[in-house]
C-alpha cells in the first residue's frame, strides 16, 4: 500500500479524521468546503509508514467547482492507494453514491462510518455489517471527534480491496447496467 | 399537482418526479434523485439560487438546474 487517501462528500469530517490519523493540525470547521486543496501527512499502518492525504469534499467524480476538481484528479492519478471513504451516518445515501462511483472506478476502498453519535441523536440506524455484506468492502461506525472506532479503522485499511460494482448490484436485488446511469 | 422545483413556493413540500435527461448525473451526488421528498427552504430574488431539503440536508442549486426537475407538491 502506497498511499492513504481520505475521500467523501463536504462536511463529513474528513479533516478531523486527517488529524487524528496524521497528527496534523489541518483547519476543521464546521461549514462544507474548509478544505479546498490537499493536505499531506503520514501515518503508521503495521508498522509502516504510509502516506495520508486530505482531500478536498466532493459530491460525486463529476466536478462542479475547483476543490471538486482536485478531489477527482488526485483520486485518478494516484492508482493502487488505499481509499478511506468518509461518510455521515446521518446521511449515509448521499455518501454512498460518491461511495459507490469510487468503488466502480476499481479503487480499493474502505468506508469509514462517521458521525454515528450525531446519527444516533437523530434516531438512524445504520447496520453497519449488513453495508459490509451487501458493498464487500470493511465499514467501520466511528466518532472521529472523539476518537472512537479509529483503531478498528486502521487495523481493517488493509482489507480494502477493489470490488465488482455488478455483484453489489445483484446483492441489492438490482439489475446490472440499468439501474443507474441511465 | 406538478410544477417545476424551480417554481415552488417557500416552505412548499413534494415529491421529485422527474429529471431533464443529461442532469440526473449531476444533482444526484447531492441526493436528488426520482422518488425522494424535497422541500423549499430558500428562494432568493432575481433568479437567484434557491436552497431545498432533501435527506436531512440542505442543498443549493441555481435556478437553471432547478428548472429541469419536476415535482408533485403536496397537496
Amino acid at each position: 500500500m502506497s498511499k492513504v487517501l481520505l475521500m467523501g462528500q463536504s462536511n463529513v469530517g474528513k479533516s478531523v479524521l486527517f488529524n487524528r490519523l496524521a497528527g496534523a493540525r489541518a483547519t476543521v470547521s464546521n461549514y462544507p468546503g474548509t478544505t479546498v486543496d490537499f493536505d499531506k501527512g503520514r501515518m503508521r499502518i503495521e508498522g509502516q509508514d504510509v502516506e495520508i492525504v486530505d482531500i478536498p469534499g466532493s459530491f460525486s467524480l463529476e466536478p462542479k467547482d475547483r476543490a471538486e476538481e482536485v478531489a477527482v484528479k488526485m483520486l485518478e492519478e494516484t492508482k493502487g492507494a488505499t481509499v478511506v471513504c468518509v461518510i455521515d451516518s446521518s446521511k449515509v445515501e448521499r455518501g454512498l453514491y460518491l461511495a459507490l462511483e469510487i468503488i466502480e472506478k476499481r479503487h480499493s476502498v474502505i468506508i469509514a462510518l462517521n458521525m454515528a453519535d450525531v446519527a444516533k441523536d437523530a434516531n438512524i440506524n445504520v447496520d453497519a455489517e449488513r453495508l459490509e455484506e451487501i458493498l464487500g468492502v470493511p465499514v467501520v461506525p466511528m466518532v472521529a471527534t472523539r476518537g472512537e472506532g479509529l483503531k478498528e479503522l486502521v487495523s481493517r485499511i488493509r482489507e480494502a480491496v477493489p470490488v465488482e460494482i455488478e455483484g453489489i448490484i445483484k446483492n441489492v436485488g438490482g439489475k446490472s447496467g440499468t439501474s443507474s446511469h441511465s | 399537482m406538478e410544477k417545476k422545483l424551480s417554481e415552488m413556493d417557500y416552505e412548499e413540500e413534494g415529491t421529485i418526479k422527474g429529471i431533464e435527461k443529461g442532469f440526473r448525473e449531476k444533482v444526484a451526488g447531492m441526493g436528488i434523485r426520482e422518488g425522494k421528498e424535497v422541500k423549499m427552504m430558500t428562494k432568493q430574488p432575481i433568479k437567484g439560487p434557491v436552497v431545498v431539503e432533501v435527506g436531512r440536508s440542505n442543498t443549493s442549486l441555481g435556478m437553471g438546474l432547478a428548472a429541469k426537475i419536476l415535482v408533485e407538491v403536496k397537496r
